[in-house]
């Protein structure tokens, strides 16, 4: 089962190991440009607004808020518009 | 680290004197917005606040130790804000530095922007002689195991709001309303490590000194008009 569109990874934010997702700010099925704010990550003291990578859907919420996700982990995936 | 090597970039000053914490809150999201675009260059917002405390995203009211009627009573509001962070007090005699700074212009490091912002303070304490450090997972500055400096801050398109605070000589009184961070730890100021006045000015210049020194930049003191260019309303 091949999973289509772009993935969101969280982005090398220097010595971070891993961060709290705190809230998602783009339902699932809407429609996002590239660099909108899209979900909401914090790691020690630091919340930090992790950006589009790119226009189209949000398809996939891969991390829940609450839960916690290292370097470069999978949040999501954006679907390109056709 | 730092900018030590290559050109200066120029960067604004933004003195507020003592301000209100919401009003300087609504000026931060404007600036923030204005740095995103590319409307200004980097700019450093210092204030004094009147009692207030403030909730970052990690923040918890059960560490509030204050009752909310003791609040009202001396008109101190509570601010869930969407920095990082637990519950912070901010009050007279603690000098706070807000840096709305794009950190695609040095270097995409968010650690890195946390590190340069307690090493400026760090350096700026050993100037007036007052031997702090950090602690290893607890960001902000400290004076042995006493916090003398809170660090909290957001970050969206890669601009920074929030900040720091450095206690100079605030009201211990005040400090007893929270545990800072959610931590069991005792706040200190510097001047009760001194014990002596030390003026907020003086530590608000060397600080901006040494922020300058590790941002690289050539820092130009503003005022609201300038840097809202004639765009505010």
């Amino acid at each position: 089962m091949e999973k289509k569109g772009i993935e969101i990874r969280l982005p090398d934010l220097g010595e971070v190991d891993e961060v709290r997702v705190v809230q998602w700010l783009r339902g699932l099925g809407d429609p996002v440009a590239a660099d909108d704010d899209l979900l909401e990550v914090e790691t020690e003291k630091t919340t930090f607004v992790v950006p589009a990578p790119a226009d189209g859907r949000l398809a996939e919420i891969a991390a829940r808020e609450g839960t916690t996700v290292e370097r470069g982990g999978l949040l999501g995936r954006i679907e390109r518009a056709k | 680290m730092g900018g030590s090597s290559g050109r200066n970039s120029s960067a604004l000053h933004l003195p507020l004197g003592r301000a209100d914490y919401g009003w300087t809150l609504d000026l931060q999201r404007t600036l923030h917005a204005r740095r995103r675009a590319g409307a200004t260059p980097d700019i450093v917002i210092t204030v004094e606040h009147n009692p207030v405390i403030t909730l970052g995203r990690s923040g918890s009211r059960e560490h509030l130790l204050a009752p909310p009627s003791d609040l009202r009573r001396e008109g101190i509001e509570v601010f869930e804000v969407e920095r990082g962070g637990d519950v912070t007090y901010h009050g007279p005699g603690q000098l706070v530095v807000y840096p709305i700074v794009d950190l695609r212009e040095h270097g995409r490091d968010v650690k890195g922007f946390v590190r340069r912002l307690e090493d400026a303070t760090i350096a700026t304490l050993a100037d007036l002689g007052v031997e702090a450090g950090r602690m290893a997972g607890y960001p902000g500055v400290w004076v042995s195991d006493r916090k003398v400096a809170s660090i909290g801050v957001y970050v969206s398109g890669w601009v920074t709001r929030h900040g720091l605070a450095l206690n100079v000589a605030v009201d211990p009184a005040h400090f007893a309303m929270i545990r800072p961070c959610g931590l069991p730890v005792e706040t200190v100021s510097i001047r009760d490590v001194l014990g002596r006045a030390v003026p907020l000015d003086g530590v608000r210049d060397g600080l901006l000194g040494r922020l300058a020194e590790r941002f690289g930049w050539d820092l130009e003191a503003s005022s609201l008009v300038e840097v809202l260019g004639g765009a505010s309303g």
